[in-house]
């Protein structure tokens, strides 16, 4: 039996052929921009272009798109609610800014990962000279998290097969916490293991990968247009700070 | 025929004191299947770890392929003449995709991307996996990620193959296919197991340890049939 997450799919779209060093500079770009804009006008184009990218873009289902972008609001829902009470219109502009940007940056990162293989984006960061360390822990954090999923669904039948039920006592949070601590004891004799499995492969920090880049021109066009759009947001954006 | 392992009084302490290993001397020839069987906390993963050189340290003398793993300067050679297939495949298939997880070794050892895309491919072929390269390993079942496990070992072309309790987790029919793709691999192999059986079906030799000590060591057909001694160190007749 296999207890696993799914990898969720990857159309074909223009934004998947994008060279993925190339797109990840252009997207990192679009989320740190996005953190720059404060005024509405700026941050609901913002909102647009990135829904676009994801739609038309990376041709991800509206229904995926509109119910992500309701999940990463739903965190910053309370402020939309006090913020107004406490501080009238600028309370209400300032949390319908911070959940815009929040919305933004997901969306972007939906884009990134849903228009990219992971081994191809864990490629393109070596590329752009991330650490390679670093890339071999983001491989691992993904290929493990499948394995701790599957043991802690396989913890949780256990459980279950013993007459367990989630309720709102001592035992059950002592029950959870002990399931958790022995997760994270089996995590750590593992991360021991993984390790030793890959030294005796020759794993000696540097990331290696199979993949290979060729940057095209619409590539190059890709990532200026990019560039472009996060000049424009935030030029437009500061202008509008300065009328008001 | 020359030595691919040798182990001079071999010994191993934890840092916790507790003794995996007394000294032992044994010899595995180059081109050789050795078994090396034994009860649980026999020491037979801690042996591995050492000859691999993952569990640097003394006292006793190792030689793998000319090798000592005591030296620093050897153990870095070590990963291109000794691999291992860990006990549990998802200790050992760690990248998401079995293209890149076989390919893993090959790019650490110096090979070119594409070198090491064309072995990846040429090893999943070889051990029944053809054109899986794209699979990521929480997909496949246990037979399927014991078959690319070996085969991330042996694109890296060793001289010696370690596989560590190769059976657990297999059905009949994963474990009878994994039998017949040792039987047909080159090279030196030490086999790590409590399942006699599959021990009988792929190896000549044999080495019984039991509780850190080498009791016995003699080819596979003699000491299976003395059951006094396999029953005297906790194991069973296949």
């Amino acid at each position: 039996m296999t207890l696993a997450l799914r990898d969720p799919p990857a159309p074909d779209s223009p934004l998947a052929r994008w060279d993925a060093r190339w797109k990840l500079a252009g997207l990192l770009a679009l989320s740190a921009g996005a953190s720059l804009l404060e005024t509405p006008g700026p941050l609901a184009a913002l909102l647009a272009l990135t829904a676009a990218l994801a739609v038309v873009g990376g041709r991800i289902a509206v229904t995926a798109v509109v119910g992500r972008a309701l999940l990463l609001a739903l965190p910053v829902a309370p402020l939309l609610v006090v913020l107004p009470l406490a501080d009238g219109r600028r309370g209400g502009l300032v949390a319908a800014a911070v959940s815009a940007r929040l919305v933004a940056v997901g969306l972007t990162a939906l884009v990134l990962i849903r228009t990219t293989g992971f081994p191809t984006l864990l490629a393109a960061a070596q590329g752009l000279r991330v650490p390679g360390v670093l890339v071999a822990v983001a491989q691992a954090a993904y290929r493990y998290s499948f394995v701790l999923a599957g043991e802690a669904r396989r913890t949780r039948v256990a459980l279950r097969t013993r007459g367990f039920r989630l309720r709102s006592d001592r035992r059950t949070y002592q029950t959870v916490g002990y399931s958790v601590g022995a997760l994270l004891v089996r995590s750590a004799d593992r991360a021991e293991t993984v390790a030793a499995a890959m030294r005796v492969r020759g794993f000696s920090g540097a990331f290696h990968t199979t993949t290979a880049f060729r940057t095209t021109a619409a590539d190059v066009v890709g990532f200026a247009a990019a560039i472009a759009a996060v000049a424009g947001l935030v030029a437009w954006d500061r202008g509008s700070a300065g009328d008001e | 025929m020359s030595d691919a392992l040798s182990a001079r009084q071999l010994a191993h302490t934890y840092a916790d004191g507790r003794v995996a290993l007394h000294p032992m001397t044994f010899a595995v020839r180059a081109g050789e299947r050795v078994a090396l069987v034994g009860p649980n906390g026999a020491g037979k993963t801690t042996l591995f770890l050492r000859v691999a050189g993952v569990l640097p340290g003394k006292p006793g003398h190792l030689a793998v392929c000319g090798l000592d793993p005591a030296l620093a300067a050897h153990r870095s050679a070590l990963p291109a003449k000794v691999g291992i297939v860990f006990q549990n495949p998802d200790d050992q298939l760690f990248a998401p995709t079995l293209r890149e997880d076989v390919a893993f070794g090959p790019l650490n050892l110096g090979a070119t991307a594409a070198a090491a895309v064309a072995v990846a491919e040429e090893m999943l072929a070889r051990v029944g996996l053809p054109g899986a390269g794209d699979r990521t390993p929480h997909t496949l079942s246990g037979g399927e990620k014991r078959r690319a496990a070996v085969a991330g070992v042996l694109a890296m072309r060793p001289e010696v193959v370690l596989l560590d309790e190769p059976s657990m987790y297999l059905d009949p029919r994963g474990r009878r296919e994994l039998i017949r793709l040792l039987n047909g691999l080159p090279g030196t192999m030490v086999v790590a197991t409590h399942d006699l059986k599959f021990a009988a079906e792929t190896c000549q030799r044999v080495l019984i340890l039991d509780a850190g000590h080498l009791v016995a060591d003699g080819p596979t057909a003699t000491l299976f049939t003395n059951a006094a001694l396999l029953d005297r160190h906790g194991l069973e007749l296949p």
